[in-house]
């Protein structure tokens, strides 16, 4: 059965691949295909935020009344890596390769804290409080 | 709990872990003088009191410098185990052992009886307040991942390996040195660099590998059991040194477990979905390799001296993968505090310390071990070896420095002013 850590840890697993792919593009210099996979990986990464803050959180917070807790520390790294990924399309407007990777492996540090977080903890405390719910969130989240 | 780790109001000011890290490379540039003015005979004799001395110039001056330093942030981090009064900690844990390490290697260095006592007295003080803390917190935390398991087997087998120390030193400060007196000694060798050393790097390995490098995870059966084993034959071996049992049968169970993990990890680097150049995994990878040629001279006994197996395992495999370990630690907290604190024109991860200069010191560090490994048959190399090994440990101090000051010349500004930029 799919559960919201299965789910959405797969989700995560994607988008790296993507971070990957735009990487690629820019270490040969292909600064042309590098503005698609940026275009590609911010969308999936703001989709995957959207899933979790808009639908996941809510039903999360709902059930187990913690509005404070850790989806709001979820929802502030969201931010911060909404502003890293900000100054990967101004390097990349400027084909700064050496302040893109710079930038580029910071969100990535931050990317892999944050994954780690949410899926050693969060999301099995999801299914946990969720229960019978848990179907029909994922069923959500992937309308949206 | 779960709000702990990488929250700034958890993690533990950058001066914890930073002070530790800078004071490694000067224990290593003091080390590299005993080797410079140590006769060769001597130093390379596992029995003399000089090559006692040095051993621990490197355990507790550089490994268990650097392991402290990183521990400290990296128990929030990894296992979500917060340490309350860090500041604190970090005094007492690092003025001890720095204190302690310099009056235990006096003895063995100069022969100054009293030094051992104040040494001992120290190292007591710095590794009981780390150890028992460390397993309170550790023992406290609900959800397991395969890397607080690791640590605690880490924090247990530092502790056996203190006791052990202890009464060792107690029998060389009665000058009463027993008949069992080396199978102690063997089993403090076994569980402080098998148990403290290996196992740490262990269970940081398995989420740091894929946390930095983007790079598979270790097989998850492999996470799980592997420390616990390692754990298990530790204690079998130390039992075996005390009866004089045949230890072959179990060596090799070990050494497969450690070759595994060498591989696995060597593996998982080489794979990793991040192809983006990175120094540090020069490091690593030489790390893993010189890793897997220690254990192979270690079950074959293929050499008679241990010079060149505790070189090997010391300076190519410990030291390399700590070093590389810290250049991704220091410019990650200097950048992770400064962006959090709100400050605009951070330097990026890759700027705050110049990659060329981790490059050479790469190569000073690589030239080094070859050059220890080299005077094994061309004794007059150890002069070569040890201003290399002086010369690499500079050159890590600088780099260190370079970056903590980046950071500070920016901390001290005020987060809004844009004109130190300029």
């Amino acid at each position: 059965m799919e559960t919201i850590s299965s789910f959405l840890t797969h989700d995560h697993r994607a988008c790296d691949e993507e971070f990957a792919n735009l990487e690629n593009a820019v270490a040969e210099d292909n600064w042309e295909l590098a503005q698609e996979k940026l275009d590609k990986f911010g969308s999936d990464l703001l989709h995957h935020f959207d899933m979790e803050e808009k639908v996941m959180f809510i039903a999360f917070e709902d059930r187990t009344g913690m509005t404070q807790g850790p989806t709001a520390m979820m929802r502030m790294e969201h931010e911060q890596m909404k502003q890293i990924l900000e100054q990967l399309k101004v390097d990349l407007e400027k084909k700064d390769k050496d302040h893109f990777f710079g930038v580029s492996e910071s969100l990535m540090m931050l990317m892999q804290q944050h994954n780690m977080k949410e899926e050693q903890m969060l999301y099995a405390m999801a299914d946990a409080h969720l229960g019978a719910e848990v179907e029909a969130v994922i069923e959500n989240m992937k309308a949206l | 709990m779960f709000n702990q780790g990488l929250s700034l109001d958890q993690a533990p000011p950058v001066s914890v872990p930073f002070r530790f890290f800078l004071t490694a490379p000067v224990f290593g540039i003091l080390l590299g003088i005993v080797f410079f003015i140590s006769p060769f005979e001597t130093i390379s004799n596992q029995y003399s009191s000089l090559a006692i001395g040095a051993v621990h110039l490197f355990t507790l001056g550089i490994l268990s410098m650097i392991m402290f330093g990183a521990m400290q942030q990296m128990m929030p981090v990894l296992a979500g185990a917060v340490i309350q009064k860090p500041n604190l900690f970090a005094n007492i844990v690092h003025t001890s052992l720095t204190l302690g390490t310099m009056g235990f290697c006096t003895y063995f260095l100069l022969d100054v009886k009293m030094a051992l006592h104040i040494g001992v007295l120290f190292l007591a003080i710095s590794f009981l307040t780390f150890f028992i803390y460390s397993i309170k917190i550790l023992f406290q935390v609900k959800f397991l991942t395969s890397t607080v398991k690791a640590m605690k087997f880490f924090a247990l087998s530092g502790l056996i390996t203190l006791l052990i120390g202890l009464y060792i030193a107690s029998s060389h400060m009665s000058s009463n040195i027993g008949t069992n007196h080396y199978a102690f000694v063997n089993a403090h060798m076994l569980f402080g660099l098998f148990g403290f050393a290996v196992l740490l790097i262990m269970g940081v390995s398995f989420q740091v590998i894929p946390m930095f490098y983007v790079a598979r995870d270790f097989p998850k059966i492999f996470q799980e059991k592997a420390p616990l084993v390692i754990f298990i034959l530790l204690f079998i071996l130390s039992v075996f040194f005390f009866f004089n049992f045949d230890m072959f049968f179990f060596k090799t169970l070990l050494t497969v477990v450690l070759v595994a993990f060498a591989v696995l990890g060597i593996k998982s680097l080489n794979n990793r979905k991040r192809p983006v150049f990175d120094v540090t995994l020069w490091y690593w990878k030489f790390s893993l390799s010189m890793f897997l040629i220690s254990l192979f001279i270690w079950l074959s006994n293929a050499l008679e001296s241990s010079y060149i197996l505790a070189v090997v395992f010391a300076f190519g495999f410990l030291y390399s993968l700590l070093q590389g370990m810290v250049y991704k630690i220091i410019p990650f907290l200097s950048w992770f505090h400064l962006t959090s604190k709100g400050y605009f024109n951070v330097p990026t991860l890759r700027e705050f310390i110049n990659e060329k200069h981790i490059k050479y010191h790469f190569f000073f560090h690589v030239a080094s071990v070859f050059s220890f490994v080299l005077a094994f048959w061309i004794n007059s190399f150890i002069y070569v070896a040890a201003l290399l090994f002086i010369a690499s440990n500079i050159l890590f101090l600088i780099n260190c420095i370079s970056a903590i000051k980046k950071y500070s010349n920016i901390a001290k500004t005020d987060p809004m002013d844009m004109s130190a930029f300029k």
